[in-house]
């Protein structure tokens, strides 16, 4: 019903004058999918196929699907209503609303595909569909090597998932997991590395997420909220069926690679993302970020799962899910209100924004919320998904072996720096764009962006603080989901043995009634107004702090880390000083150090290959007869049957 | 009992945190030969700043003004989740260990926020320094929180505190690690010498003082009991985990007593005898604690 719905939506724009009718249908087909989704979460049995190995296609939905499903929902249907007042007026946006709707097919039918080819075909779509809406909306010279980059890793990248799906297949392992078991160690191995490099790619983790940061930025800002929002957790949910469901039980070591590789991609992720100068770049390198921090939630639960500690794997499970579906909505929401943003001031530049949000109170005050939830303070969502993650952690750390021991306080450590960072980023992020003076004057005349289009992100921010006031209500039905599934009473806080317990509800209120109580108590005494102390000057806004400026004391330390650049230039005429220039900068050293040498190395096999091909006709007849000799060579001493 | 220990964390806390802060300036007058102000100084200046007018800088937003009742209302709350002698009543907000960072961090950001409101260049200059440091305070900080926790098996506040009475504890080298590495976190969050220097209202030195540059009346007011709460908290936490404690609850509030008092005259001695480092040497400091946290750890591990 819902599936047919959403194949209407997304073919009718091809109807002129049908675009507002296909969003709404795309709306409904979705909401109606997320709401089966949720009840399927929430123990309504499971329809559809079972998961099968042939060739022949089915889909269903079971818990797992059913959460994405919902988590997509949550993020679809406010980005569609969205798009109805961000398109209007846009040029080509027919194509555009078309290519959503296509986007939404693909992620659903990744998650309820249940063979392999139907899994692998809408794969594929949903890395071209973003690719193809990019190239819709802008094709400028910039934007399409961002999309050749997109395009090149992910399909490098992404043949990992292919190895991976077609080797389960091949051994029968989607419908029947045992027989990788009787196939040792050495296949589940290779499907295991084949899924972290395939998926891990297109989740973005680190070192395999070149293209993410360019991507996400040059998508028209609905598309930017799926992709951030669900399309690299659908990555993440190809992860997930492999390593807790096709390949399970996964070994130690897959454990401790995907927690060392979280730790990687959520430290430098943030790291990277506060030392960007565009908005939605330095989201796309949170969405890194947060990434990280899912699979080292993963990463526990595998290792725990090994040791033989069922409950909290389980939990540990439930943390990476419960982060899945938090950084969907806060980072859908941020991403939607940078759209409404360049909108209503154009650059996004973090340098040259400011004093937005008594200007656009609504979509600044959806902002706020959702950059206090990324940022993982309490009481809003990001927190409490941290905060199981980083108990997850904790419990690894308290791990009698070692070298478990070890690996896990090393974790939490991490993980307590990366929130830390978070704090960081996202506080400078709120100052730079919401707070202070505007630095320029399409700031300055900036007007809230229609109601169409801040409803969408602040229905989001509510859902930020309705899911970091009870996370308890979802948490028992994740924990379900689990590979050896744990009971948990359903309640708003979260009380976890082993743990103070989270009482969010609690928090929420103590908070809000305090921070009411003490606001009438400081009194509504009239407020002298003065203009802020510069030592005496005004403030002006050429004068006012920089992002650079603001995380300057962070890149002095780790100066050895960031390696930042900058070059100062005085421009004298006769003695005397005219101008100075500035440019400084943090390069990206994954793109100088490690892709640089790839790309070097791949550029010059390539004219080497390219000798090969002299275009004479008889060079070629050499070829095949070296080919054919060679073959027959192999053949006789029997290494080829 | 735990009633008692109930009314000593809300009404202790708020009372008495500013008498912390006043202690360890009138000890470290005494150590370095003047006379100083009495403890009771901070009370004064409380109430001083109560009756005056509020300053409001032009052009602010509503985050600047809600951004010190926001940041008492995590104090606390944050005063709720610390045991006093190792009991608490059953309030419904927890006791656990990683909510009370999170209300810090809370804190942290709100401060921040209101800096970048004012655009005032020493406000940012204090928030950007002391998220820095955060950065490498807050790893520490879980660290030396996961050795206390390691006994307790749990990050309750109130397991941690009875895991860490008796005198069993003492034999572990771990206990000691976690001891030293708490110190140092004990340092950056009241913001003391050697990493900050309370005393300093020099823009290029501070880092707490920024933030409330700009801030007047009842404001500064709210602002400057939650740095004396901040005292409290971390001192409450620093006595409750890592210092010797044992018997019955008349005791244990005893030892607390006892463990709060040495720690602000070692404070106090600390601010005396060391002067303030490059702020930038403070990071390589707490890396140094977060390795004899590890090293505590893996002492834990193997033996």
């Amino acid at each position: 019903m819902g599936l047919t719905l959403l194949v209407t939506g997304a073919l009718a724009p091809v109807v002129p004058r049908g675009l507002r009718a296909a969003i709404a249908l795309q709306a409904a087909g979705i909401a109606l999918l997320g709401t089966g989704g949720a009840l399927v979460l929430f123990g309504a049995p499971c329809f559809g196929a079972g998961f099968r190995s042939g060739l022949d296609p089915g889909l269903g939905v079971d818990g797992l699907t059913g959460f994405f499903l919902a988590t997509l929902a949550l993020v679809a249907v406010p980005a569609a209503i969205y798009a109805r007042g961000y398109l209007a007026g846009l040029p080509r946006s027919r194509a555009l609303v078309g290519l959503f709707g296509l986007f939404l097919l693909a992620l659903v039918g990744v998650v309820m595909a249940r063979d392999p080819s139907s899994f692998l075909a809408c794969w594929e779509l949903i890395t071209l569909v973003p690719a193809a809406a990019i190239l819709v909306r802008r094709s400028d010279a910039d934007v399409r090597h961002a999309v050749f980059v997109y395009l090149a890793v992910t399909h490098l990248g992404g043949a990992g998932v292919w190895i991976c799906v077609l080797a389960l297949a091949h051994y029968g392992a989607m419908s029947e997991p045992a027989v990788l078991a009787a196939q040792g160690a050495g296949a589940q191995a290779l499907i295991i590395v084949a899924a972290i490099v395939g998926f891990g790619t297109k989740a973005g983790l680190m070192p395999l997420h070149s293209w993410l940061p360019r991507a996400h930025p040059v998508a028209p800002s609905h598309v930017s909220a799926l992709m951030s929002g669900v399309m690299i957790k659908v990555a993440l949910y190809g992860l997930i069926r492999v390593l807790f469901e096709w390949a399970a039980p996964a070994p130690l070591w897959a454990g401790l690679v995907v927690l060392g590789l979280g730790l990687l991609s959520a430290l430098a992720g943030v790291l990277y993302a506060l030392s960007q100068q565009d908005l939605k770049r330095l989201l796309a390198f949170s969405s890194i970020e947060n990434v990280g921090i899912v699979a080292l939630g993963l990463g526990a639960s595998i290792l725990f799962a090994s040791q033989g500690e069922g409950t909290w794997a389980a939990i540990a499970f439930a943390a990476a899910l419960l982060h899945i579906l938090n950084h969907a909505v806060f980072k859908a929401l941020l991403f939607l209100v940078a759209g409404a943003f360049e909108r209503a001031v154009g650059s996004l530049e973090l340098d040259r924004i400011g004093g937005l949000l008594p200007r656009m109170p609504w979509t600044g005050g959806a902002f706020l919320v959702g950059s206090m939830a990324i940022a993982g303070v309490p009481p809003l969502n990001g927190f409490a998904s941290e905060w199981l993650t980083l108990q997850a952690l904790i419990h690894v750390a308290l791990d009698p072996s070692p070298g478990l021991g070890l690996a896990g306080a090393l974790a939490t450590a991490g993980l307590a720096a990366t929130a830390a960072l978070a704090v960081f980023c996202f506080v400078k992020v709120v100052g730079l764009v919401l707070l202070g003076t505007p630095r320029r004057a399409a700031v300055e005349a900036a007007v809230e962006a229609p109601a169409g289009i801040w409803a969408a992100p602040v229905f989001l921010a509510g859902c930020c603080i309705a899911l970091g006031a009870a996370p308890g209500l979802l948490v028992p039905s994740l924990i379900k989901l689990a590979p050896q599934p744990q009971s948990l009473t359903a309640e708003p806080g979260l009380s976890i043995p082993g743990t103070g317990s989270l009482p969010s509800p609690w928090l929420l209120v103590g908070l809000l009634a305090l921070t009411g109580v003490l606001w009438r108590l400081r009194g509504s005494r009239r407020a002298a107004p003065t203009p802020a102390w510069a030592c005496g000057r005004r403030i002006e806004p050429s004068l006012s702090w920089s992002s650079a400026g603001f995380t300057k004391p962070l890149r002095l330390v780790l100066e050895s880390v960031l390696r930042p650049r900058r070059e100062i230039e005085a421009v004298r005429h006769r003695g005397r000083l005219q101008s100075i220039r500035y440019r400084g900068e943090v390069p990206h050293l994954f793109d100088t150090l490690l892709y640089g040498p790839v790309q070097r190395g791949a550029l010059a096999s390539a004219l080497v290959a390219r000798r090969l091909q002299s275009g004479s006709v008889r060079a070629y007849a050499a070829y095949l007869l070296a080919l054919l000799l060679a073959l027959l060579v192999l053949a006789r001493i029997g290494a080829i049957g | 009992m735990s009633a008692f220990a109930g009314a000593i964390q809300i009404l202790g806390g708020l009372v008495l945190a500013p008498l912390l802060p006043g202690t360890i300036q009138a000890l470290k007058a005494r150590l370095q030969g003047r006379r100083g102000p009495s403890p009771l100084q901070p009370y004064r200046e409380l109430r001083r700043l109560w009756g005056k007018t509020l300053v409001d800088p032009q052009p602010t937003t509503v985050v600047y003004r809600l951004a010190p009742c926001l940041v008492v209302a995590a104090m606390i709350l944050a005063l709720f989740l610390v045991p006093i002698g190792g009991l608490s009543p059953d309030w419904p907000l927890g006791n656990d260990a990683i909510v009370l960072v999170g209300l810090l961090a809370l804190a942290r950001f709100a401060l921040a926020a209101a800096g970048w409101d004012t655009g005032s260049g020493f406000a940012l200059m204090g928030s950007s320094r002391d998220l820095t440091l955060s950065v490498f305070a807050e790893a520490l900080l879980v660290l030396a929180l996961i050795l206390a926790a390691a006994p307790a098996g749990s990050t309750d506040l109130v397991a941690m505190s009875a895991a860490a009475s008796g005198s069993a504890i003492w034999g572990e080298p771990a206990h000691w690690c976690a001891g030293a590495a708490f110190a140092l976190v004990l340092l950056v969050e009241t913001g003391r010498q050697p990493i900050d220097n309370p005393d300093t209202h020099l823009e290029l030195t501070m880092i707490h003082e920024g933030p409330l540059l700009e801030y007047a009346g009842r404001d500064l007011a709210l602002l400057e009991w939650s740095a004396a709460a901040r005292h409290w908290i971390f001192l409450l936490v620093a006595a409750e985990l890592y210092l010797p404690h044992w018997g019955g609850f008349g005791v244990q509030l005893a030892c607390l007593l006892t463990g709060v008092a040495v720690l602000c005259a070692a404070l106090a001695f600390t601010e005396t005898a060391q002067a303030k480092m490059r702020i930038l040497r403070a990071p390589a400091l707490l890396t140094g604690g977060s390795l004899l946290a590890l090293v505590g750890l893996i002492s834990r591990l193997v033996g």
